[in-house]
């Protein structure tokens, strides 16, 4: 029965076997989860963010769990470009689901030379640009909330891509995709100055900016005092987030949403589907259950055979309106 | 040295609960079974080594047995698995056995005490690097600080093992005597042999306790304990080793009289973490570089939890 469904997404011009991506920073850069799943299960995967340089990242505590969450600062501890492709573009490249680089920067001439290093690789299908980290000093959440810098960074890296692939040549094209963050007073807006800039497909949300204080110390728990709320706690507003864009910015553009935030179950991903979505991604739950993506696709094939939809594409945005 | 773990098959399991007791006024072991599903089984632990266990749907215990101070604990929802090392590990048949030395002091650990016999619970595990059991030298020293006692119980378990030929002395410490997480103590003659801890004596290892008040053992710090008895010893610096497990504080001040000593040491060392499996990059250890003045951050789930001591930047 349940072969019977069409689990195909196109995602940007990409046909992805399935709407379920992992969401950076989860997952690691390559097979780390591969001890507990079969990652040629996944639609798409989105490596932790890789910054010109290595970056050790913040002091710790780096995490702090809270009711129905979690909240991280990480700081965009990375191996660096260099390393990156010399020991993970290999793997990367022998698997199906679609690569998606995250890629972050302090400026964005970071950004660009990122993106320049790895625009001509087979192994990656595209980028993810990380403006929206609330825990770095320079880049991230600074550019993320503000729509002008938005549209200069997405633009800049744009104009990197399209002077690679002039003319027709469809295949080597890397796909944009950009990050938003939803500490600002209207998505819409920075949503919109992506991709009048050029993003080819948006993902949301990143994580809140929050704190957590011990109160015997009176301090914050996290040694970045701040740091991004993750997990189920944030589903509801992520729900609600990805409706808004689709309905005010992408369904009339044409570009695809990939959504996420606290999705741990496959309803919750089929709501992040309905509100407009046309992917999903898997965060904060990879943590707990490891391989949880693959239950995931499982189940979101079962709703669809158990509701006679026939394409997973049906599903986008089946929102009845108000 | 021998396997220390690194190399040993990690995956999601199911385990059985087959015991929970309290020891002592603030302590608990939990009892876990593992049976093999498929062919796949929850292979052989190294002492040091982890698991995360869920225990976000185990049952709060009822509420008359909620320490005053947790109330507000009780209260809280968690989601995230918890980091466990073992003080046991038992083959038997097809089945592994493992216990977990715990205490009471949030949510989780609430939860953990609400466990009883047949609850499953879900253990990723076993993760991380253990200690290697240096079968080569002859004398090994155990410190352990508080909690810290649980790994080191196996390892001592482990490192007395048949045909070995080492020489174990542990060294246990707490603020007082009720914090110090063992059984009731042996009779007067087993103490006055060096026998005081029942869970080394088990295993012919002899300890020396130390209490920051004086209730039980030598009165202060566990490492001056340790440094003072070493002093007096004349043990070959090369044919000795050091493992420790405890509080940060104790692990630098045991890195130190090893390194002045020209002894190896092995610290376990402890992190926050959300997964244990290398993910999500919260568990950092900062490292020293060798032959320079850089340092990097390790991760404690992967890289350790235990390290080479002079490795180790501790934070003050």
């Amino acid at each position: 029965m349940n072969e019977t469904v069409d689990m195909s997404v196109d995602f940007a011009g990409l046909e992805l076997a399935n709407p379920v991506f992992t969401a950076s920073g989860t997952c690691g850069y390559a097979d780390e989860l591969a001890d507990f799943m079969d990652m040629n299960a996944l639609g798409g995967f989105i490596t932790k963010s890789i910054t010109r340089k290595p970056r050790k990242g913040n002091p710790t505590p780096r995490i702090v769990e809270t009711d129905s969450g979690m909240l991280n600062a990480i700081g965009w501890a990375n191996i660096g470009l260099e390393r990156f492709i010399e020991e993970k573009l290999g793997i990367l490249g022998s698997m199906s689901a679609a690569v998606f680089v995250n890629v972050a920067g302090a400026s964005i001439g970071d950004y660009v030379s990122v993106v320049e290093r790895l625009a001509g690789e087979e192994a990656i299908t595209g980028f993810e640009l990380n403006v929206s980290c609330p825990n770095v000093g320079q880049g991230g959440i600074s550019f993320g909330t503000d729509a002008g810098q938005v549209a200069k960074v997405t633009a800049a890296v744009k104009k990197v891509l399209d002077s690679r692939f002039r003319g027709n040549d469809k295949d080597g094209r890397k796909v944009l995709m950009v990050k938003l963050s939803p500490c600002v007073t209207d998505i819409s807006v920075t949503a919109r100055a992506a991709v009048e800039a050029g993003a080819d497909a948006l993902s949301l949300i990143n994580t809140f900016t929050a704190m957590v204080i011990d109160i015997e110390e009176r301090e914050p728990v996290l040694a970045n005092r701040t740091g991004g709320l993750s997990g189920p706690a944030i589903k509801p507003i992520a729900v609600y987030l990805v409706n808004k864009v689709y309905n005010e910015v992408a369904k009339k553009n044409g570009i695809p949403i990939l959504g996420m935030g606290g999705i741990k179950t496959a309803s919750d991903a089929i709501e992040f589907v309905v509100a407009g979505a046309s992917a999903v991604a898997i965060g904060t739950w990879n943590f707990v259950e490891p391989g949880c993506a693959v239950k995931i696709v499982e189940g979101i094939k079962k709703y669809c055979a158990d509701h006679n939809i026939k394409e997973i594409k049906e599903l986008v945005g089946a929102l009845k309106a108000g | 040295m021998t396997d220390n773990g690194a190399g040993s098959t990690k995956g999601v399991y199911e385990a059985v609960v087959c015991s929970n007791k309290q020891i002592g006024r603030s302590f608990y072991r939990l009892g876990l079974e593992f049976s093999s599903v498929g062919g796949k089984a929850f292979v052989e632990a190294r002492p040091g080594q982890f698991a995360q266990l869920d225990l976000a749907a185990a049952p709060l215990p009822s509420a008359e047995a909620i320490p005053e101070g947790l109330a507000d604990a009780a209260r809280r929802g968690i989601i995230l698995r918890r980091p466990f090392s073992f003080c046991d590990v038992v083959r038997k048949d097809r089945k592994t056995q493992v216990e977990i030395l715990y205490c009471v002091v949030g949510p989780a650990s609430l939860r953990m005490k609400g466990l009883s016999g047949g609850d499953k619970v879900s253990v990723i595990g076993p993760l991380g690097r253990g200690f290697s059991v240096a079968e080569k030298k002859r004398h090994a020293l155990l410190v352990a600080g508080g909690m810290g006692a649980g790994p080191l119980v196996y390892l001592a378990k482990v490192l007395t093992g048949e045909s070995s030929k080492m020489e174990v002395v542990v060294f246990a410490g707490a603020r007082t005597r009720e914090e110090l997480p063992f059984r009731r103590p042996l009779d007067e003659i087993s103490r006055q042999l060096g026998f005081s801890l029942g869970e080394f004596a088990e295993y012919g290892v002899k300890s020396q306790v130390a209490t920051d008040d004086g209730t039980a053992g030598y009165e202060g710090l566990v490492t001056d304990c340790f440094s003072k008895w070493l002093g007096e010893q004349n043990l070959p610096a090369r044919d000795t080793i050091v493992y420790a497990c405890g509080p940060e504080a104790m692990l630098a001040q045991v890195a130190e009289i090893a390194k002045d000593r020209n002894i190896d040491c092995e610290v376990s060392m402890e992190r926050r973490m959300a997964c244990g499996i290398g993910l999500c990059q919260s568990c950092v250890v900062e490292c020293k570089v060798e032959d320079s003045n850089e340092s990097v951050y390790k991760l404690c789930c992967e890289d350790g939890p235990v390290f080479d001591s002079r490795e180790v930047v501790f934070s003050s």
